[in-house]
């Protein structure tokens, strides 16, 4: 056991005798906080942004409860969107889609900056919109991305262990005394085992060390323990993968500078060529999708269905919405143009999620093949399991849109059940909206 | 000099290693363009369908009222950029699809990157990747190995005692190596040009793209030198030289893009969005007749035409509103996306100074320029399409306001004639040698790293190490 300490303790001396390795050491924490930093920073934006929303729909909402306490009083008249009717209270009623950043965001930005996180929902929204666009943002920036946690991890951890590793076990062969090392009582194996060890252990050690005050301040450890301990033993098993790697390379290697040379080829091959080349074989086999199934709704269909007779619309909503045959409206032999017109939008929303259905499918079929290779493609694997952690993935903004479509389903659907029921909306009746779209 | 370079040449051809890395890098580079090709392809033939058929629905529009078409709008498609199976910087990330109609200033939305899981963090696998980030790191190994090989066996000396400068002797194997990375490029773009446009911009994009990568290979192949021969010790010069390539590629450029976005920051979507709504609503709402606005300017129409209400005006004056609105409105959309433009060139410009510190990202922002994929060509793309809303709009208010209906007449209708008329939004790449000012700094950028790297090769390579 003390063979092992030994070792143990001559590498403490050669750490701390190579400068380099020591600043290297210095500059991924400092790229770990600076990651972890921007994470929060993205989690703050994210959280005042959905606050300032949330209170500017308070103070709407205030300002509609007070309307209809002077429509009631009869100290106002109603205005040409008359809140009483039940179109225009709904139309009235501040909904917003949002998506709350949860506390990991602080570890991973993923796909965060590709979408929109918040939308104010109406009747005539879909799941495509354009106010559901990502946030203002550099393109260039974009491109090059965000030095996060996630990115730090993944990239800069096995360059870090390069620079740690290169040299072990390296730099006996390049004196040439690597054999007399042999023979003492040790093996090989084990001699750069317990050597990797070491570094394995000073690295999972020092992002674990730096992560907690960030899940502290964020809240992960409280709020989000198990994604927070998932976090870390996808870490440890990755660290471990990219050290298990670079003890074959040392293990086979010549020296030093092969094995560091060895060890920065694999990372571009595993880091930059591999996923590059997925990513080009992706676009080639799913070419940009250029949404035309959505905008001939969003447009062409849409424009068909304001161009039917009142009578043919009616047909289609009783179709659509079997719940409306027992509405008041729908008893009644007359046909009121006012009550179909306020429903179209319902009719538009049925088109609106079949396109959205193929849409998500030819993306679910792209992401099928990006899975099926992300066995020869790790390092995006982690990517993805980080992101799905944080919940910044691409499925997790799928969740955000089907949340939207929810909303809007809901909208639509008390519109055309209060409508054809010829209700009227007092203030009690739109507290209730309130309550069924509060966020 | 010419003599060993042509004897480095000679080494470097009989090592079976580089000759093997040498035909991987050619076969990546022919199979990637290739791909690259084939993908630019398919996106282009996409992209052509989905033109056609919106405007096919645009050609065959019921009779409407121009108004109502206004809100039908179109639709433009952003098109691959000019060199994309280069580079295709930042295509993938920014929209693909743009709504145009009236009223309003739409985003460009639906990126390629929103449609999937994540598939990578540095980009589809262009020759540009090859080029920016491996062929740098072999040329890198090249010049450390070649170096380091003489010192040790003596090569170095022995030539020395021949009448040999050192000095020379080094400067000629960068020059070697450099005409080695040169070759791949040369490959690269010869390859472009036969699979892609001959056009005279085409071509000049391609000979700016070879300088540019050029230059960045002398600075990398002259530090690579010059860190090998003044380092006593081989495991420090190469742990300096990656250390130097991980910063350049890796580290700098997301910090200095994190770091312009707080410097200038943007405005929130949101308080963009309200800036924009409480400015345009300060003009005239076409819909609104209480308007103020519109008062004035009904005043002023009936002046004009010398009558007293608007049934009598012998034109539909609510196209004139429309289009009044419009005006108004686009002055507010100059005002906030403008402004916006403003800040993402002071972005740009701030991010093109980390090329003082960093040859790497002047080469970035030159390859994305070049190929058509950059920011600046994307931001023509939407000025453009823009300036093409505004063609479209005032064409259907004119029609709207002098087309023969009347004030008030919103059954009025054209049929597909007029709308045929309309001329479709037709796209062309801006001409690299008007806005090759964009480029100045980054361009200068690498000289002045250029001449750094060769002053620090001519006057400051340690003899006594060398030998």
């Amino acid at each position: 056991m003390s063979k092992y300490f030994n070792i143990l303790k001559f590498e403490y001396f050669h750490l701390v005798n190579a400068p380099y390795k020591i600043i290297s050491i210095l500059l991924f924490a400092f790229s770990i906080i600076y990651g972890c930093q921007i994470g929060y920073v993205l989690f703050k934006k994210h959280d005042n942004e959905i606050k300032s929303i949330k209170s500017k729909n308070s103070d709407f909402e205030n300002k509609m409860l007070v309307q209809y306490d002077e429509l009631e009083q009869g100290l106002i008249e109603k205005p040409r969107r008359d809140p009483t009717i039940p179109y225009w209270a709904i139309w009235n009623t501040p909904s917003y889609a949002l998506k709350n950043p949860s506390a990991m965001i602080v570890f991973s930005t993923g796909q965060a900056e590709q979408y929109g996180y918040y939308k104010k929902v109406t009747n005539w929204s879909t799941i495509f919109d354009n106010d559901l666009a990502e946030e203002i943002a550099n393109p260039e920036r974009l491109a090059l991305g965000t030095l996060d946690f996630g990115f730090v991890v993944l990239f800069l951890t096995p360059i870090l262990l390069v620079i740690l590793l290169f040299n072990v076990g390296g730099l006996e062969k390049d004196n040439g005394f690597d054999k007399l090392i042999y023979l003492n009582d040790i093996s090989k194996k084990a001699w750069l085992a317990t050597r990797f060890s070491y570094y394995f252990l000073i690295v999972f050690t020092l992002i674990c060390f730096l992560l907690i005050p960030y899940a502290i301040l964020s809240g992960a450890l409280t709020n989000e323990l198990t994604s927070f301990f998932r976090l870390l033993a996808l870490i440890f098993l990755y660290v471990f993968l990219w050290t298990s790697v670079f003890y074959l390379i040392n293990y086979l290697g010549k020296g030093s500078v092969d094995q560091a040379i060895k060890m920065i080829s694999v990372w571009v091959v595993f880091s930059i060529i591999m996923p590059g080349l997925f990513h080009q074989i992706a676009s080639i086999k799913f070419s940009t999708n250029y949404m035309v199934d959505y905008l001939d709704v969003a447009r062409d269909q849409r424009y068909e269905i304001f161009d039917m007779s009142t009578d043919t619309l009616q047909k289609e909503l009783l179709e659509s919405f079997p719940m409306l045959k027992n509405s008041t409206y729908a008893q009644d032999t007359t046909i009121d143009k006012g009550i179909v017109n306020r429903s179209i939008s319902g009719l538009v929303n049925v088109l609106n999620k079949k396109a959205a259905v193929k849409i998500e499918e030819e993306s679910e079929l792209k992401n099928d093949y990006v899975r099926s290779t992300l066995i020869l493609n790790p390092v995006m694997y982690f990517q993805n399991k980080i992101n799905e952690i944080s919940r910044t993935d691409y499925y997790a903004y799928r969740r955000y849109r089907e949340n939207i479509q929810n909303t809007i389903d809901k909208k639509i659907e008390f519109i055309l059940r209060d409508t054809w029921n010829r209700e009227e909306v007092d203030k009690e009746r739109y507290i209730g909206y309130l309550q069924e779209f509060k966020n | 000099m010419i003599v060993i370079i042509l004897n480095e040449w000679k080494i470097l051809v009989r090592n079976r290693s580089i000759v093997y890395v040498s035909l991987i890098f050619i076969l990546s580079i022919i199979s990637l363009a290739w791909m690259s090709n084939v993908q630019s392809e398919n996106q282009s033939k996409a992209q052509a369908a989905a033109e056609k058929h919106i405007r096919s629905q645009w050609d065959n529009l019921e009779p409407m009222n121009p108004h109502r078409a206004a809100h039908y709008g179109v639709y433009v498609f952003k098109p691959i950029s000019i060199l994309n199976s280069l580079d295709d910087g930042v295509s993938s990330i920014t929209g693909n699809v743009l709504k145009l109609e009236g009223h309003v200033q739409n985003e460009i939305v639906h990126s390629e990157a929103s449609q999937s899981i994540t598939i990578s963090k540095f980009g589809k696998l262009k020759p540009s990747i090859i080029l920016q980030y491996v062929v740098p790191l072999f040329l890198i190994f090249l010049s450390f190995g070649s170096i380091t090989n003489d010192k040790e066996t003596g090569r170095m000396k022995l030539i020395a005692l021949q009448g040999v400068s050192p000095e020379k002797l080094v400067l000629s194997k960068s020059i070697s190596i450099w005409l080695y990375g040169l070759m791949l490029i040369m490959f690269s773009v010869l390859l472009q040009s036969l699979l892609g446009s001959l056009a005279l911009d085409a071509g000049l994009r391609l000979g700016l793209t070879f300088i540019s990568y050029g230059l960045y290979y002398l600075i990398v192949v002259f530090l690579s030198t010059f860190i090998s021969v003044n380092f006593r010790n081989n495991t420090s010069a190469i742990s300096l030289l990656l250390a130097t390539w991980i910063v350049w590629t890796i580290f700098l450029p997301k910090i200095w893009g994190n770091t312009v976005e707080k410097v200038h920051p943007l405005p929130s979507r949101q308080n963009f969005i309200a800036q924009m709504k409480e400015d345009r609503s300060k003009g005239i709402d076409g819909h609104n007749p209480r308007d103020e606005r519109r008062s004035k300017l009904e005043k002023e129409y009936l002046v004009k035409y010398k009558v007293d209400s608007l049934s009598q005006l012998p034109i539909n004056f609510d196209g004139i509103v429309m289009q009044a609105d419009e005006e108004y409105g686009n002055q507010v959309w100059d005002k906030h996306f403008g402004n916006n433009y403003l800040i993402y060139q002071k972005q740009k410009k701030l991010y093109q100074l980390s090329g003082l510190l960093n040859p790497f990202s002047s080469l970035q922002n030159l390859s994305m320029g070049f190929c058509g994929s950059d920011m600046i060509h994307h931001l023509d793309f939407l000025k453009k399409a823009e300036n093409y809303r505004r063609y479209l709009i005032k064409t259907l208010n004119d029609k709207h306001a002098h087309g023969g209906s009347r004030t008030g007449e919103w059954r009025w209708t054209v049929d597909n004639t007029f709308f045929r008329s309309v001329k479709t939004f037709d796209y062309q790449t801006m001409l690299i040698k008007n806005h090759i000012g964009n480029y100045l700094f980054d361009i200068l950028a690498l000289i002045a790293w250029a001449i750094f790297a060769g002053s620090l090769m001519r006057y400051k390579i340690k003899r006594d190490i060398l030998l």
